[in-house]
Formats: structure tokens, C-alpha cells, sequence
């Protein structure tokens, strides 16, 4: 059974803001995919022993507290997401993910797999774009998890309520290009140390002025583990300084 | 309606080029309605808030008028914006902070504090039936952990930790000045922190104050958050003036 959010409490815009247009299109949806590609960039990168997922974390003023900013988010020890986008939109999905991860926990007694919360949370991002009063979510989320196998898995999910799963994939600025630059580089025996180089490689690629510690944050599941951890800005730099 | 892609402009809709018009007008409207400007910075120990204080007509009591909120003893809010916009924010706070308090026993982090409004900012940018409020909340608190803290809520939800930071009309002035003042501020004592934020207010406005045309705010270790009264206002705008001749 699927519960309804009363997402339409008030009854003066029960009427959903996402419509088709004479052509068959629904232009929120994709305006809102514009907005994402408004975002600075994130990409992720699935190998055959992790997941790694990295965000441009540049903030627009020197005076701002920048270690205690983060945009990857843990949603359950094993599991990590970025997003792309309208920061404020990620939160409210982050904060769905880490409930229904955490509900299915207490109800079934095993973890939730990143393939189940993903489609969750695409199932959300679908009910905003048909739903009364309310407008998409401008922000789409790169998921890193494993599955029942323990098989590393990257997911892509966009504010249309589609999901898919990457070998390797980027949204935001610059994803075209960054997209081009992964096809080019990932292969099958691609291990996660690989994939972590490869992903800064990509970053720095498109970047604006130097790539630091500071304004990349790199999030990494490893297989071995079974645990999804954000890298200190050391490890990163080390890493960074590692392929230069 | 909403397929009249001129609606983007009235109601928290995506435009085509993926933007929210409406959250970028309340953003406007946060820094001009008012008309002041406040800052806030953050020293070793100690936060302070300042901001212009403009009583409108003769008539009206001047103590009546204040954008300094208490929300809990240990967490202080300076509000810039729409003023009826602000109080019910304020308000806001005061029930979430207290809600959070009843439930869990212990003071609400002033982190947590602004994430809890950033969110529920966030649902006026989502939601037809609402429009963002006019308003930007610096919040300040000296944390248990994290030491002393300052956070600014927008009215598109962002919140983010600062160093030093301004709102209102000359908010680009002002945080062109701390900018320059970023590695220092973090060794300031608490009169130094109070008087930066002072002297970053008087060097954007462009002229002196008397202790009745600012109000200034603070909030110490272990203290609660308070408003320095006129005579304490006085005292560090006459250090700040011996400090120049």
C-alpha cells in the first residue's frame, strides 16, 4: 500500500501546476532539468570493487564557514548521495531517503538496497511534478550503494521521476563534456582507486581556476567495507596531489 | 493558467531557463524593504550582530522598534526584511526551538536551529499556496561544540555557516569589507569582534553613529544572548573614535 502525502492540503491550488503543453511536453519538468544544469558539477563513477561520487563544492564567498559545508549526504552506513542543483529541494529528498531507508529497517529487520530507496525517491520526485499546487524539484541526486550481491551500483535520478543506473555519469555545469571525458576513460577492471583518479581527473578537466581539498568533496563506497565515507580534504588533496 | 509561461513570475514555478522568479524577488525585496543593513561576525569567543536602527517618526517610542530577536537565552536572531515577514519567522523559531527543547531535553544547536527554518523556507519555494517571506535571519550562538557560530537563513532556504557576514541594502559593501578582514577575525577578543562589526557597519554607511541609531548585540561562552544598552553602544563607539585620532 502506498501512502498518499498530503502534499495537497489546501484545496485552492488542487490543481497540478505541471502540465502538458500543446506538443505533448511537460515544461516544469523540463525547466526543472534546467535548473540542475544550472548546478555545479557532480559525477559518480561505479568500478567492480566501489563507488565513487564527487561534487564541486566552490562557495561564492571567502567569508563563509566552508569546513562545515557539505553537499554529499550519508543516507544510511552504506550508502551515499550528491546532488546537482537547488540545494534547499536536496535536503527535503535527502531527509525522504534517510526516513524510508531507516522505516524499512525497523520494519523488515534487514537494510534497505540502494536499487529500493532510489526508486523511493524517484517515486517522490514523480508525485511533485503531478500533484496539486506544488513544482518539481530542481535538483537531481547521484546515489551510491550496494546491492543484495554486494554488487557496487551508481544511480542517477532526475527531477522528472526517472532513475537509471551509470557505469559513470555527471550532472550539472559542464556534465556534456564530463559525460564525453568518463566515456572515454571507464573500463570493466576499473578498480576504485582508479576511479577515485579518474573522477578528479574529470573534475579538474572543467574547473574553474585550482582544484583543492577545499573546494572538491569526494564521497567513496568501497566494496570491501561495505561503508560509504566523505574524504577528509587531506585524502583528497593527497589524491589530488597523487596524479599530478 | 500555469501554462501561461507568464505565471513563472507570479508563483514559485520554474521558468524556462530553470529559474524560481519569485524566490529571486523575495530575495529582493528581503534587502530593500527595509532599507537598513545589518552584519554580523565572529571572533575567538564571542559573535556580535549590529544593525541600523531607524525610528520612522518622532511620535513612535524608539523602544518599540528593534530587529534583535531572543530565541532561546543562548541563540539571538537579527532579522533584516519585510518587518511583519520577520516577526512571524521569529515566531516561528521561538516554536521550533522550544518544540525541540520539550522533545529532547536539551537546548536546540543553533546548526540545528537554522536548518529546521531553512527547510521550512524551502516549502515556500515548493509550494504554490505560499509565498517565500521577505525576510533573511542571521542567527548567532556560542555552541557547545562548534564554539561560536553564525548562520544566515535566506528566503530561497539556503543556510550556510559564515566567519562574517551582512544583509539588507548595502549587503555587497559590507561583505567586501570583512572579506578583508577574514584571517583576523578569527583571534579578535570580544570588544574587538563588537567593534569590527561596528566600524564594518559605520565604513559602509559612510558616516558616524550615535549610540541610538545602531542597536548591537552579542552573545559570550557560557552567557546569554543580549542587546548592549546605549551606554555600553556609547562606550565602544567612543573606542572605536579614540582608536582613529
Amino acid at each position: 500500500m502506498i501512502i498518499l502525502p498530503n502534499i495537497e492540503g489546501d484545496s485552492a491550488y488542487s490543481f497540478s501546476l505541471t502540465t502538458f503543453s500543446r506538443t505533448g511536453k511537460l515544461l516544469q519538468i523540463e525547466y526543472a532539468l534546467n535548473a540542475v544544469s544550472n548546478g555545479r558539477l557532480s559525477l559518480g563513477i561505479a568500478t567492480s570493487d566501489g563507488v565513487v561520487i564527487a561534487t564541486d563544492k566552490k562557495v561564492s564567498s571567502p567569508l563563509i564557514d566552508v569546513d562545515n559545508v557539505g553537499k554529499i549526504s550519508e543516507i544510511e552506513k552504506g550508502m551515499g548521495f550528491v546532488y546537482s542543483g537547488l540545494g534547499p529541494d536536496a535536503r527535503v529528498v535527502v531527509r525522504d531517503a534517510r526516513k524510508k531507508a531507516k522505516s524499512y529497517k525497523l520494519m523488515y529487520g534487514e537494510e534497505k538496497t540502494v536499487t529500493e530507496v532510489v526508486k523511493s525517491t524517484a517515486s517522490l520526485m514523480q508525485q511533485y511534478t503531478q500533484s496539486g499546487g506544488v513544482r518539481p524539484f530542481g535538483c537531481s541526486i547521484l546515489a551510491a550503494g550496494l546491492d543484495e550481491n554486494n554488487t557496487p551500483l551508481l544511480y542517477q535520478v532526475d527531477p522528472s521521476g526517472v532513475f537509471m543506473g551509470w557505469r559513470a555519469t555527471a550532472i550539472g555545469k559542464g556534465y556534456v563534456s564530463a559525460k564525453g571525458f568518463l566515456e572515454k576513460r571507464w573500463n570493466e577492471d576499473m578498480g576504485i582507486e582508479d576511479g577515485i583518479h579518474t573522477a578528479l581527473l574529470t573534475m579538474r578537466e572543467g574547473f574553474e581556476g585550482e582544484i583543492t581539498g577545499k573546494n572538491i568533496e569526494v564521497g567513496v563506497l568501497r566494496k570491501d567495507t561495505g561503508e560509504f565515507k566523505v574524504l577528509t580534504e587531506e585524502e583528497v588533496q593527497d589524491y589530488l596531489n597523487e596524479s599530478s | 493558467m500555469s501554462r501561461d509561461s507568464n505565471y513563472d513570475h507570479h508563483i514559485s514555478i520554474f521558468s524556462p531557463n530553470g529559474r524560481l522568479y519569485q524566490v529571486e524577488y523575495a530575495f529582493k525585496a528581503a534587502a530593500s524593504a527595509s532599507g537598513l543593513t545589518s552584519v554580523a561576525c565572529r571572533g575567538a569567543s564571542t559573535c556580535a550582530m549590529v544593525t541600523q536602527k531607524k525610528v520612522p517618526e518622532r511620535l513612535i517610542d524608539p523602544s518599540s522598534v528593534s530587529n534583535v530577536y531572543t530565541i532561546i537565552p543562548s541563540i539571538g536572531c537579527l532579522m533584516t526584511g519585510h518587518s511583519p515577514d520577520c516577526k512571524a519567522l521569529v515566531s516561528r523559531m521561538r516554536y521550533e526551538a522550544n518544540d525541540f527543547q520539550y522533545k529532547y531535553g536539551y537546548p536546540i544547536p543553533v546548526g540545528s536551529l537554522a536548518q529546521r527554518i531553512a527547510d521550512i523556507a524551502q516549502v515556500n519555494t515548493q509550494k504554490a499556496s505560499f509565498r517565500p517571506l521577505a525576510c533573511t535571519a542571521m542567527l548567532v550562538s556560542v555552541d557547545d561544540e562548534k564554539g561560536p557560530s553564525l548562520y544566515k537563513v535566506d528566503p530561497a532556504g539556503h543556510f550556510l555557516p559564515f566567519k562574517a557576514t551582512a544583509s539588507g541594502a548595502k549587503e555587497q559593501e559590507a561583505t567586501n569589507y570583512f572579506e578583508k578582514k577574514v584571517t583576523d577575525l578569527p583571534t579578535y577578543t570580544p570588544d574587538e569582534t563588537v567593534r569590527c562589526a561596528i566600524m564594518c557597519l559605520g565604513s559602509v554607511l559612510g558616516s558616524d553613529f550615535r549610540g541610538t541609531e545602531i542597536e548591537v548585540c552579542t552573545v559570550e561562552r557560557g552567557g546569554k544572548f543580549k542587546k548592549l544598552t546605549e551606554e555600553e553602544t556609547e562606550r565602544h563607539l567612543n573606542d572605536i573614535a579614540e582608536m582613529d585620532a
